[in-house]
């Protein structure tokens, strides 16, 4: 009997139980699709890493290269299970020219170090989309695939390359993934060449670049490998990156958009909850007087609810099974940079196993749920239901008396603010959503937006200038140096110079052993940066370290550590902690310039007078302080290594800002269909007082549209209270160097922009729906 | 006297049942009119028709020389809220508001006197009305004939040159019927237009002029003469019309 009433509901409430059964979907649909973004981006970086084994320890090198050194070195360090050097020829963006779409260009806009290489025997491969390592024959070319989505690369098309004297012609063969530079964030990528091209290039063209790979047995062992590779002077002009964070650099898009995805699924999750509860106690209402007639005559509470919890029950099936469906076949759609990246996956029997298991898990939160609202069945007496009609609501407790003392707002306005302001709990749905969808649609913008901004550098441990210039070759290190100043100093457009110097000093790590700590020292080091806790560094014994260091030697603001370099040893003050995605996230800034030891690397942060000439400037002094110097533009600099991140960001906001609007349209349909059919006698007894359609669809104008500022106005306090705090949750768990954020929005869009497109939609179909007015009839309330 | 409401042909139809056949009267301004039929004879369809609450299917209703079927919802409404009052069976009073606040409405809508002068008239009809000690009240505190005191306070306010009523004493118990009606018999005698469903002799009794309707056309129509509030008078009116009734079956 029971599955008669069932369907007979179904065929009654068309519309309120396919808006439910959107719902239950939507719920169901993005929970798993935030698992299957999750696990698929874990497990793809991981089966990529299985494959292709990108090294733990990687010391990057430019300079002349003694292998017997290494050999022997590496061959005495216990944790080590195997090394290779590998060679790379690296080549400027402007040496390599595409002609593909009948369209010939070179990457000489391409911001990133270019390096050619051969492919490896056994570990650190360059492998295709489907994880196998690359071969390539004679003339053959394996372009990476970071260059092929930005330059929009096919299989098959001519690259030449022209170095110096040498020009040759290859042909795009495969699209090769690289496991340790497959990020914008990383400053180099690599061409996969055939052995025999390869070789012939080494003699005639490119500097030469090395990089010199160790594998350990336990990963963790890394950091204290890097001190003693360093403490041997071996070759290091160059970066040193560890496994981790390699790992971390090659996923942090993904992490972004799973952790963007995994939000606003929360925060939808949560909408459809509210829509839920809301749809079942409208059907309730509705039904108040079969309810009450079924109580009338001794039917048990449990038999009552079973007829609703069976309907609720199968719409939940239905939209649990819907919703899996809709996220698998769509799952492509956002698993496509992943598979892009990491390359092709198929979904691992984890992903499978989790998804079905939090479909499962949405089906009996739904139930229960559903169980929980029904339970307000129980509460309503059969003269609540018949007699008094005072139904499941509360007992409405007030009447604020006090219109007749209104002197000036016209009636319209009257009744409506009243309406919102006594009894707002009525409204809250809307409140509740469209404040959860400025949440939604603002923490991802605003994210975006610092991720452009050029502030968020000194999130990132640089300063905020115009040019940045690093002279970092081993060998010509002073001459270079030398250069640089000479034309810093003769160049009338340069406004002002910062420089620093990288000496290696020692400390203590919170284990007491030796660690090595690489400090940036100068007048104005750590000027410029986000402090955590602290400042710069202000007087010579004091000494400013970045956030992943603090954690290495466990030591906070206004703690001393001792430094030792060369037979001195010297106390310091920590005056600062910042946090830095640099050099791996360990740095240390200290005003005292440490005379006795040798720099590592200068660095230049200058800043031009006019500062629209800084890519002129940028690539005049590229080319005459030669390439012992590398100049970057600071905006272009972000552009490159944030540039990856901002574009799937932008896509990822581009959906939810739809999605928001659409979400806030919907639940605005939803609740004023239902709100209106709930006050048909109201609307009635209005028209027969006078009041014209026109008045009561301003009225309801207005209702919405206050209630949708307020809640556009909570969403916006609530963004800036805990939009910070969502994103530093999961950039301290990502470990990526970053602690905290400071959110960076812009105020036109965060002020003005999205409340005005929430604003607008909402109170556009707000307009669209209210034309049902027009069917209601003053008999309609004789007839109720 | 003018006529202020003159019915033609009237039709209404609701599908393939037509409810009212060619009804045609004129009402004069200061009348007292009952409308009066078995149940399903189509007054309450009427009445709606008349006070343009629903559109007739066919014919002319010029209630005040407008044909008010054709007006606009904008026109209508403003008719509506300066010319005519309404007093339902049930009070439909707006229930999120104050017995005050709910009759100050339409006078604070029309907006032809200053809020000031609208409140002093609530006042007094609310004294008129016997119900001025719970002005300040919830609607869901008060007595059903309280609430009706309060419609009628409500459909008076803007001194409308009509007031329709169905069945306005409906739901209440003799004596609240008839302190009602006492109501509604002193605004006509101020000069209010009265036209009134009802199946209730004793309501009326207190009409100038009584139609009765059948099948959806008038069967016949009585005329007793301005109503003056003599108990021996009042008793004879009823008898006269009771007799009238019974000869039509009712």
């Amino acid at each position: 009997m029971n599955w008669l009433i069932v369907k007979n509901d179904f065929k009654r409430n068309k519309a309120i139980n396919l808006a439910l059964l959107l719902f239950m979907m939507f719920s169901a649909g993005l929970a798993v699709l935030s698992v299957i973004m999750g696990v698929q981006t874990f497990t793809s970086i991981s089966n990529l890493y299985e494959k292709a084994q990108p090294p733990h320890f990687l010391q990057m090198h430019k300079g002349e290269i003694n292998l017997e050194e290494i050999d022997a070195f590496m061959s005495e360090q216990d944790g080590v299970t195997y090394w290779q050097t590998v060679t790379m020829i690296n080549v400027h963006g402007e040496s390599l020219t595409t002609a593909g779409n009948n369209d010939q260009f070179n990457l000489s806009d391409l911001r990133i170090d270019i390096g050619l290489v051969k492919q490896n025997e056994t570990r650190d491969l360059l492998v295709n989309a489907k994880h196998e390592k690359v071969i390539l024959g004679e003339g053959e070319l394996g372009m990476p695939v970071l260059l092929r989505e930005r330059y929009d690369m096919e299989m098959g098309d001519p690259i030449i390359l022209t170095y110096n004297d040498v020009q040759r012609e290859f042909v795009i063969k495969e699209f090769i993934l690289d496991s340790q530079m497959n990020s914008p964030m990383v400053s180099s990528t690599r061409i996969l060449l055939n052995d025999q091209d390869f070789d012939m290039l080494a003699e005639e063209a490119g500097e030469k670049e090395y990089l010199i790979e160790s594998y350990f047995a336990n990963t963790n062992e890394a950091s204290n490998f890097q001190t003693a590779y360093e403490n041997a002077e071996l070759p290091q002009n160059g970066q040193a990156v560890t496994y981790a964070m390699i790992f971390l650099l090659s996923a942090i898009t993904d992490i972004t958009i799973v952790f963007v995805l995994l939000l606003v699924s929360l925060l939808l999750i949560m909408v459809s909850f509210i829509c839920v509860k809301f749809t079942i106690m409208a059907a309730l209402e509705e039904d108040l007087s079969e309810i009450g007639t079924m109580k009338a005559i001794g039917l048990p509470f449990e038999d009552i609810r079973g007829i609703y919890i069976n309907k609720y029950r199968a719409l939940a099936l239905v939209g649990v099974i819907l919703g899996y469906t809709v996220a698998l076949l769509s799952s492509g759609v956002f698993t496509n940079h992943i598979s892009t990246t990491f390359g092709d996956m198929s979904m691992s029997p984890l992903t499978v196993i989790l998804s079905i298991l939090v479909a499962c898990f949405t089906f009996l939160l739904m139930n229960l749920y559903c169980k929980r609202v029904l339970k307000k069945i129980n509460k309503v007496t059969v003269v609540d239901a018949l007699v008094t009609g005072k139904g499941f609501g509360k007992e409405e407790d007030f009447i604020k008396d006090g219109l007749y003392q209104s002197k000036k707002l016209s009636v319209n306005w009257l009744m409506a603010i009243r309406e919102v302001f006594y009894r707002f709990k009525n409204w809250i749905i809307v409140f509740s959503v469209v404040l959860i969808a400025v949440l939604m649609t603002l923490v991802p913008i605003n994210l975006m937006n610092t991720f452009e901004s050029p502030e968020f550098i000194t999130y990132m441990g640089s300063s905020l200038e115009d040019i940045l210039i690093e002279v970092q070759d081993g060998e010509n290190l002073e001459s270079n140096y030398e250069r640089v100043i000479e034309v810093l100093e003769s160049d009338a457009g340069v406004e002002g110079y910062y420089e620093y110097r990288r000496v290696r000093v020692q400390t203590m790590n919170a284990d007491n052993d030796l660690m090595n700590l690489h400090i940036d020292s100068g007048e104005h080091s750590g000027n410029e940066l986000q402090y955590l806790s602290g400042a710069a560094p202000g007087a010579d014994n004091e000494i400013a370290i970045s956030y992943l260091n603090a954690n290495e030697i466990d030591k906070e603001v206004g703690e001393r550590m001792v430094l030792f370099y060369g037979n001195e040893e010297m106390e310091f003050v920590i005056s600062g902690i910042y946090q830095d995605v640099t050099s791996g996230g360990y740095t240390a800034k200290s005003k005292y310039d440490f005379p006795e030891l040798d720099s590592e690397k200068y660095s230049f942060s200058v800043n031009l007078q006019d500062n629209t000439q800084v890519e002129k400037k940028a690539d005049e002094w590229s080319e005459s302080m030669g390439p012992g110097a590398n100049v970057d533009p600071m905006e272009e600099f972000i552009n490159q290594t944030l540039g990856g991140v901002v574009i799937q960001l932008k896509t990822i906001v581009a959906a939810i800002v739809i999605i928001g609007v659409c979400l806030v349209m919907l639940i605005t349909v939803l609740f004023l269909k239902l709100r209106l059919a709930k006050d048909l006698s109201e609307i009635a007894i209005l028209k027969a007082l006078g009041f014209s359609e026109l008045d009561i669809k301003k009225q309801y104008m207005i209702k919405i549209g206050s209630v949708s500022l307020i809640g556009i106005i909570a969403g916006i306090i609530l963004t800036r209270l805990l939009g910070e705090r969502i994103v530093n949750l999961v950039l301290m768990i990502s470990g990526l160097g970053i602690r905290e954020v400071e959110l960076i929005a812009n105020p036109l869009v965060q002020y003005i922009l999205v409340p005005l497109l929430l604003l607008a939609s909402i109170l556009s179909v707000t307009w669209i729906v209210l034309r049902i007015i027009k069917r209601y009839h003053i008999i309609s309330i004789i007839n109720e | 006297m003018k006529t202020i409401l003159k019915v033609q042909d009237l039709c209404k139809s609701f599908g393939e049942s037509r409810v009212l056949n060619n009804v045609n009267f004129e009402v004069e301004e200061g009348e007292f009119i009952a409308i009066m039929g078995q149940s399903g004879s189509g007054k309450s369809t009427l009445l709606y028709s008349i006070s343009g609450m629903d559109r007739p299917t066919s014919g002319d209703i010029l209630l005040f020389g407008n044909d008010i079927a054709k007006l606009d919802d904008e026109t209508i409404s403003e008719v509506r809220l300066k010319q005519m009052g309404f007093i339902f069976q049930h009070s439909y009073l707006l229930k999120n508001l104050s017995i005050k606040d709910n009759i100050v409405l339409p006078g604070f809508k029309l907006g032809k006197l200053s809020r000031e002068e609208v409140n002093q008239n609530v006042d007094a009809l609310l004294v008129k009305t016997g119900i001025e000690n719970v002005a300040g009240h919830d609607i869901k505190k008060v007595s059903g004939g309280q609430l009706q005191r309060a419609a009628i306070c409500r459909a008076l306010i803007n001194q409308p040159d009509i007031l329709f009523g169905d069945e306005p004493t409906g739901a209440l118990n003799s004596s609240t019927s008839r302190e009602i009606l006492d109501i509604i018999n002193t605004i006509n005698n101020e000069g209010t237009t009265v036209i009134l469903v009802t199946h209730d002799v004793k309501v009326a009794a207190r009409a100038d002029r009584i139609i009765f309707l059948l099948d959806g056309n008038i069967h016949d129509k009585l005329t007793l003469g301005k109503y003056d509030g003599i108990k021996e008078n009042t008793s004879l009116r009823e008898k006269t019309l009771y007799e009238w009734l019974e000869i039509k079956g009712f």
